[in-house]
């Protein structure tokens, strides 16, 4: 049969013929460089990616020699909470260790919110000490800004969300801004307690998920950080391919925040002190596997050659060209992390 | 002033949200006698959905959209008023909401703004609301359309349940319905019933429109 097995990005199997799958890697290609104004993949990478694509074996990976570092976000929220194995987190991070041989792995609680994590402080400190006592892989203490949390009814500012649809945009925009102030604060002193308690590093995750405003308050915080503790190595892990605009005029070192794309936000994270990039490119669960791959690997590729720092891409359920389900499927991590690694020089995954 | 400069400035005055321009270029367009229907689909909604496919490539912000909506409201009006000769007509009605265990609702939210742009009276449930509290509502207002969004692979499963339900309750053929969120295909939509499937904002207004036969 000439049809090659292949998925849709919302993980549903399907056969395309050669000449499709052709087709849809070059439509992504030039869907990335079209939003991301960035050259699109050469034929000789298309030519490749293709191979990538449709090779027969279920699994695949990368050759010899072209391993890369991993690292997580909600790294033990994993096995204890999403598959509901009764493990608590020590014995997680020390599975992670030792059965997967994961090179590093995160710390982090249910509530992954710095702004959640300040009356627990005391308990993360004390799993962080202990876990530092078991383990010898780096282990980072990780949660998301989540600026969301300062809007009422969980914080007490405005919710920009509702005030936007009621064309109240100065007041969004000052919401937003008071926020971020709050939002500084929690993250430097959760992550300077947990810093001094052994973490070998700090991870933002899914920075920029309440928007432009979400991204300035996480800068802030790794400036902030980086001048305290010159050491410390900060992981930036992205929650989107641009920045959403919910705020749309701020600024970070004289650039605009809103609209930025991968090979844009690794400098604003790289000048703040960030230690690791990552990058996010969504999937689209309406298109293919091939399309999504080649954006995936046309954004990665631009964000690699931008970077001064390691770029490891999220390659989770709905990003990376990974499909948009609870259990994503084997033969299409593979081939995402082969491509991302080998065509979009991706420094870790 | 030709109906093309009219339909040329109309899409203007909504990419660069100038609320006066539009006001006048709708004035201009009722006063010259050109169709209002034209004007307003080729025009101002054109304008509209330019500016969603832009925000959608992060090339406008959320506060640039809302303007636009605002400022589309203020041209609507003008031609409406026009399109009913000064007699209120009966606007078609939509009950929106974010199915139950999901909490995600900043899309949904653009979606609202843009689908009142076009006249199309919403009624937004909010996020995280049961099934029954849906097709209540929507027997209430006698709604056109459902809308519902899931962002979660987990809690898409809601979208089917109201159809279910609906077929259920033998409603199903009262109400049009839309689905959209991530995990949300039109695979998605064909396999459980739904009537139409949106990607993003600008398209679920589209979307819309065709099933309420605009």
């Amino acid at each position: 049969m000439s049809d090659i097995f292949t998925r849709y990005g919302d993980g549903s199997p399907t056969r395309m013929s050669k000449e499709d799958i052709r087709f849809d890697l070059e439509e992504g290609t030039q869907d990335a460089a079209d939003r991301g104004k960035i050259p699109a993949l050469t034929e000789a990478e298309l030519d490749r990616l293709f191979e990538i694509c449709t090779m027969p074996e279920k699994a695949v990976t990368v050759e010899r020699g072209d391993e890369v570092i991993v690292s997580f976000d909600a790294g033990t929220l994993k096995l204890p909470v999403r598959a509901g194995v009764p493990m608590d987190r020590s014995a997680a991070i020390l599975t992670h260790e030792r059965a997967f041989c994961s090179d590093t792995m995160e710390l982090g609680h249910v509530d992954y919110s710095y702004k959640q994590l300040k009356a627990i402080i005391h308990e993360e400190c004390q799993a962080m000490e202990h876990i530092q006592l078991n383990t010898i892989i780096p282990v980072f203490y990780g949660a998301m800004p989540n600026l969301g949390l300062y809007t009422k009814p969980d914080g007490p500012i405005e919710n920009w969300s509702e005030l936007l649809p009621l064309a109240k945009i100065d007041e969004a925009k000052a919401a937003q801004e008071e926020a971020m102030e709050h939002a500084v604060k929690d993250i430097v002193y959760v992550a300077s307690r947990m810093y001094e308690s052994g973490a070998d590093g700090i991870n933002f995750d899914t920075v920029g998920a309440s928007g432009d405003a979400d991204v300035l308050a996480t800068l802030k915080a790794a400036e902030i950080l980086k001048e305290k503790y010159p050491d410390i190595a900060i992981e930036f892990g992205m929650a989107g391919e641009f920045v959403l605009g919910m705020h749309g005029e701020l600024y970070y070192d004289g650039t605009r925040l809103a609209g930025l794309y991968p090979h844009q936000q690794v400098k604003m994270a790289e000048k703040a002190g960030a230690a690791i990039f990552g990058a996010v490119i969504n999937t689209n669960s309406s298109m293919s596997f091939a399309w999504n791959i080649a954006r995936a690997v046309t954004f990665v590729k631009a964000c690699t050659e931008a970077a001064s720092i390691p770029v490891h891409v999220n390659v989770g359920m709905g990003v990376g060209a990974i499909p948009v389900t609870n259990t994503p499927p084997v033969d299409a991590v593979s081939r995402a992390d082969k491509a991302l690694v080998e065509i979009g020089k991706a420094d870790g995954l | 002033m030709s109906l093309e400069d009219i339909i040329a400035e109309a899409r203007e005055t909504i990419l660069q949200c100038d609320q006066a321009r539009a006001v006048a270029v709708a004035e201009r367009a009722v006063a010259q006698g050109f169709d209002p229907v034209q004007v307003l689909s080729e025009g101002f909604s054109y304008g509209i959905r330019q500016m969603g496919d832009l925000f959608g490539r992060g090339e406008v912000f959320l506060p640039q959209l809302i303007l636009s909506s605002e400022v589309m409201k203020s041209a609507v009006a003008i031609l409406d008023a026009a399109i009913q000769g000064g007699t209120p007509q009966a606007k078609a009605k939509m009950v929106i909401a974010t199915v139950e265990g999901d909490v995600h609702d900043i899309g949904k939210g653009i979606v609202v703004s843009l689908l009142k742009t076009q006249g199309i009276e919403v009624y937004d449930l909010g996020r995280d609301v049961p099934t029954v509290k849906i097709i209540e509502k929507a027997l209430e207002v006698e709604a056109d359309i459902i809308g519902t969004s899931a962002l979660l692979t987990t809690t898409l499963m809601g979208q089917k349940k109201l159809e279910d339900e609906l077929r259920k309750n033998g409603l199903r053929d009262r109400f049009k319905t839309m689905v959209g969120g991530a995990p949300a295909t039109q695979r998605w939509a064909d396999r459980i019933g739904a009537d139409a499937y949106a990607e993003d904002a600008a398209e679920a207004v589209t979307k819309a429109l065709a099933l309420l036969g605009k």
